[in-house]
């Protein structure tokens, strides 16, 4: 066995740890929490608002929801390391004018005890408290379904935006997760965790149209987790959201797939300009977001530049949804 | 959940790094419980990059992005290495180790009076040492079996003043039984083992099963079997219980006796890190170690041909396992070393009762003039080998120092084709420290 390889001097331990970062980001998850932080409760919320501000005259809202269950393995906390970036992402390149960003994460409204968080759309980085809030549940049902068709019925029935309210201009909604949706919003579980009564059940179909309404609806589908690579998974998402079911090869791209995906919206930047962007900001995301974007960014491309380097042949490891 | 405990059946160095890296990085695993031992762990770990750390308190699955170690109370936790491992792992890129890391308020506290003691004890043996690491590990336990109420804790390190306190008590009794010791003052202690608990998270006792419910668990052990407290070589042991009892005592706190795959560790040449018995020893074995280097304490790493009646006895007083995994078969494709099937006296060590000393320094005597009897001719199918000569199966199998070395051969086996444990000792309470010799504390 080994010995002490380590310099283990009182003085240097004290000075590491004042310069170490702080506790897990994670902290109230990490502590044992298996209850809803009432900041994400969901439990009564009337509406999550992303309004104009003097501030922030012409906010477009930002939503990103993600799979906390067993199943996306690493993923929630890579997110988590992520996506306070994605902020600084946003307004750094003007990709969108004033971004107002809410996190949320999704369990198994069947088995889980925290099936749904929901936090505030916020401008700063309150949105990092947020995430630190978050429960992981880390298991889920395994019957390849997660409940991201209660989310969806939140997102349509209890947000308002004035992106959308004020300037007809659409809000997005990003799921990131590795499973199916339940066939219908049940009415139990709308009782049961937003504590809201309804007469019946919602189809599928009938709130990802409801949602879409108001919510630019994008699902990413990150490697790594467990059911990445499954193709009734990648069918289910297609069939729903079409192009905006995006597969993801590197989830260090998370945040940046995001940013672009928002500016090739808003139409503040064409996706060669965004991939020279992310090179720019030393990111080395860039191969891993035009694979992810190349049909969107195609189709939403500013000017008629030639479209990306031919990246789609036999051997792209990106399944195009 | 299919949670696993990692267990080396000889006298460490197998490979428990590696494996348990490989397990967090082939599957969900979410945390990495350590379940004895301290700092003095060693447990390297080479990425495909080149990258490598010898993981001393943090979790072997540390480099794997999320998953988490938590430090049982079982552990002997010294803050200050842990800072150094810390600053060592953010050097190779992983910059959240600390935030990833939970204790158990009730671990024990290693110190610079423990290690300051445990290297004065060690110089004092002369030419017996004990192979001790110099760590203070087993100073730290003999203290707080000598002073159970006032032995500093991690949850001490919450309270300035008791923190104080303890720990100038400790400085005050070990300086007057071994004159002074060279240690910085309680002070500048306090100071960095305050900073210890901003930064980490301390928990209660019931986090363990709270992990355990959560996610899919990794049980990583220190040491080995051979080295156990009560059942190893004595005075060639650790002062540390290194079979998969205390995991066990964990997982059935939590409700969940039994439900955990054992794994036991094993390497094609049986390695081992100073003084002791190896009955297989064979200088001719000296394989490439990149990463296990002679050391002041411990003196040189040793190899001898793989023992199979030592690990036959490494299982029976672990209770067996549920399957083993094979490390360096690249080693021993290139070095040839022979399976010891008998000793020149017998074909199998008979385990005494958990903690009769004196036996265990008997058998220890013996084994040291005991010649190695070989199998041959010298395997070729070292798994199949493995497996006739200890009645396990081999279910992982590794041929280089990367997790994509590493093989899953079958399905791990149910829990119900486990050996009888026969001889499995139970957790028993330690006797009073008057009654027992002054072990290695490794």
């Amino acid at each position: 066995m080994g010995s002490g390889i380590w310099s283990t001097d009182v003085y240097d331990a004290a000075k590491s740890y004042r310069r170490a970062s702080g506790k897990s980001a994670f902290a109230y998850s990490d502590g044992g929490a298996r209850t809803v932080h009432p900041s994400l409760d969901p439990r009564g919320v009337d509406v999550r608002e992303s309004r104009d501000s003097a501030e922030h005259p012409e906010s477009v809202a930002i939503a990103v929801l993600f799979d906390v269950t067993g199943s996306m393995r690493h993923v929630p906390r890579v997110l988590q390391e992520k996506l306070p970036q994605l902020l600084g992402l946003l307004l750094r390149k003007g990709y969108a004018t004033d971004p107002q960003i809410m996190f949320g994460a999704i369990g198994d409204a069947t088995c889980d005890r925290v099936p749904l968080q929901v936090g505030q759309f916020e401008s700063d980085n309150r949105m990092d408290e947020h995430l630190g809030n978050m429960v992981l549940e880390g298991g889920g049902g395994g019957q390849m379904m997660e409940s991201y068709d209660l989310a969806m019925y939140f997102m349509a029935r209890h947000t308002a935006i004035d992106c959308y309210e004020k300037r007809r201009r659409r809000g997005y909604l990003f799921i990131i997760g590795d499973e199916m949706a339940y066939p219908q919003v049940k009415r139990r579980e709308v009782q049961a965790v937003l504590g809201e009564r309804i007469t019946e059940n919602v189809p599928l179909a009938g709130i990802v149209d409801e949602v879409r309404r108001k919510w630019n609806t994008y699902f990413l589908l990150p490697a790594g987790s467990w059911h990445a690579k499954d193709p009734r998974v990648l069918g289910f998402w297609r069939d729903l959201l079409g192009q905006n079911a995006i597969e993801l090869d590197d989830l260090d791209a998370a945040c940046e797939t995001i940013a672009l995906t928002v500016g090739l919206g808003e139409g503040t930047v064409d996706l060669d300009e965004a991939l020279d962007d992310l090179r720019d900001i030393g990111s080395d995301a860039a191969a891993t977001v035009s694979k992810a974007l190349v049909r969107i960014g195609a189709n939403r491309a500013r000017r008629t530049r030639s479209a990306l380097p031919a990246r789609t042949g036999t051997t792209d490891r990106v399944t195009r949804l | 959940m299919n949670h696993v405990i990692v267990v080396d059946l000889g006298y460490g160095d197998a490979g428990k790094g590696t494996v348990v890296d490989w397990l967090c990085a082939s599957r969900p695993v979410h945390a990495v419980v350590r379940f004895n031992g301290g700092a003095q762990a060693a447990h390297t770990v080479v990425l495909p990059d080149g990258r490598h750390h010898t993981f001393a308190q943090f979790g072997s699955g540390t480099f794997r992005p999320g998953v988490r170690t938590h430090l049982s109370r079982h552990m002997v936790v010294d803050p200050l290495a842990l800072a150094g491992e810390a600053d060592h792992l953010a050097a190779l890129g992983v910059t959240d180790a600390l935030p990833r890391l939970t204790v158990d308020r009730d671990a024990l506290l290693a110190t610079p009076w423990h290690r300051a003691a445990n290297r004065a004890r060690e110089l004092a043996r002369g030419g017996d040492r004990h192979g001790s690491c110099g760590m203070g590990v087993g100073e730290t336990t003999a203290y707080a079996l000598a002073y159970p109420d006032d032995a500093p804790r991690v949850g001490d390190c919450l309270s300035p003043a008791r923190l104080r306190s303890r720990l100038a008590a400790l400085r005050d009794r070990l300086a007057a039984e071994l004159g002074p010791l060279d240690a910085p003052s309680v002070d500048d202690c306090v100071t960095a083992f305050t900073a210890f608990a901003e930064r980490v998270s301390i928990m209660d006792g019931d986090h363990t099963g709270r992990l355990l419910r959560a996610g899919t668990v990794v049980f990583e052990g220190a040491q080995g079997v051979l080295l156990d407290e009560w059942h190893g070589f004595h005075p060639y042991t650790t002062w540390s219980t290194t079979t998969f009892a205390n995991a066990e005592v964990l997982l059935a706190e939590a409700g969940l006796s039994g439900t955990a795959t054992r794994l036991g560790v094993l390497r094609t040449v049986t390695p081992r890190h100073g003084p002791g018995p190896l009955v297989t020893e064979d200088p001719a074995l000296a394989p490439a170690e990149p990463h296990n280097h002679t050391n002041a304490w411990q003196g040189r790493f040793r190899f001898g041909h793989f023992d199979a009646v030592a690990h036959r006895y490494a299982l029976e007083v672990a209770g067996g396992v549920d399957g083993l995994a094979l490390t360096h078969l690249d080693v021993a494709r290139a070095l040839r070393p022979r399976i010891c099937s008998a000793y020149d006296w017998t074909d199998r060590l008979v385990p005494g009762p958990a903690g009769d000393l004196v036996r265990q320094e008997e058998l220890t005597r013996r084994l040291l003039t005991s010649r190695p009897v070989y199998a041959e001719p010298p395997p070729t199918d070292w798994p199949t080998a493995v497996a006739e000569h200890l009645g396990v199966p081999v279910l992982v199998t590794s041929d280089g120092p990367t997790a994509s070395d590493k093989t899953l051969r079958h399905a791990p086996a149910p829990a119900a084709s486990r050996p009888a444990p026969a001889s499995r000792p139970a957790p028993a309470s330690r006797p009073a420290p008057a009654s027992r010799p002054a072990p290695a504390s490794r």
